[in-house]
């Protein structure tokens, strides 16, 4: 039992670390900050920037796209209501005329 | 030169029918108590005509009537008052629906009522072109002026064929001029 005790006592005993090792540590570290992001990372980041934008970009074109399609069909609605009302309003005083006008021949027809 | 003449012979008809207003007529309105004034081109037709219902039958016979029109012209005064618009407005009207174009179908004049109406019609030798209608009444004058293919039926809808039953435009037309 004190042999055992002992053993693990070197084990988890504070050692100091070799010389090199801090050193060797520091150059990893520093190696891996420097290494380039992959060519196909550096890539993808930038086409989903790209896509993003361009999805912005469609999504506004389309939008507006869509409010004047809209705005336009409302104002030729406007347009051709009111076109059908003055054509309406001009046969309806034709009419009118050409039946004032057959009446009073066969009222005359008949005198 | 041959070319231009040929051009001008097949304007012509065109031309001719064109119906000139007095340039003060509009000014009627200001004394009038109700002004209907409307002014339809051939676009402006097809796009009343593009909302003319086909189930409506109505607005299905205008659409009919509408499909061989080039234009739509109607000038409507009331007054108040009898003599507030001026008989030479008129007569330059009348002066302008003359003969080879232009033949007048109906004419009548009451002298008890002081009542004046023409009906004209334009035709190119086979169909009719245009139509123009002048009611000159001591307190309204109304003029109509439609150009465009009109079928004796499209007239018939539009208030009567007068008596008519077909029309033959042309030297024999026969014209129905009646006085009271």
């Amino acid at each position: 039992m004190d042999d055992l005790e002992r053993q693990l006592k070197n084990a988890l005993s504070r050692k100091q670390a070799p010389d090199w090792f801090e050193a060797k540590v520091l150059a990893a570290a520093a190696r891996e900050t420097k290494v380039p992001a992959a060519f196909w990372q550096r890539l993808m980041a930038g086409t989903r920037l790209r896509m993003a934008s361009a999805v912005l970009a469609s999504a506004a074109v389309l939008a507006s796209g869509l409010a004047w399609q809209h705005e336009r069909a409302v104002r030729e609605r406007a347009e051709g209501e009111a076109a059908k009302a003055q054509l309406q309003l001009a046969l309806k005083v034709t009419r009118v005329k050409l039946h004032k006008i057959e009446q009073k021949l066969d009222q005359m027809e008949r005198n | 030169m041959k070319i231009a003449c040929w051009l001008l012979i097949a304007l012509f008809p065109a031309v001719a029918q064109e119906l000139k207003l007095p340039p003060g007529i509009d000014k009627l309105a200001d004394k009038a108590t109700e002004t209907v004034d409307v002014t339809m081109d051939q676009s402006l037709l097809q796009l009343a005509s593009r909302f003319l219902s086909d189930k409506n039958p109505d607005e299905a016979r205008a659409k009919k009537l509408v499909a061989g029109l080039k234009g739509v012209y109607v000038k409507s005064f009331e007054f108040e008052h009898p003599g507030e618009y001026d008989q030479s407005d008129v007569s330059m009207i009348r002066a302008q629906l003359k003969p080879p174009v232009w033949q007048r179908i109906v004419g009548v004049r009451s002298r008890k009522d002081g009542e004046n109406a023409e009906v004209f019609l334009a035709s190119d030798g086979n169909s009719v072109t245009g139509l123009a209608v002048i009611c000159a009444d001591p307190k309204e004058l109304t003029i109509v002026h439609i150009v465009g293919q009109i079928k004796p039926e499209d007239l018939r809808d539009l208030g009567g064929n007068f008596g008519i039953p077909k029309f033959e435009i042309g030297a024999n037309h026969k014209s129905d001029s009646k006085e009271e």
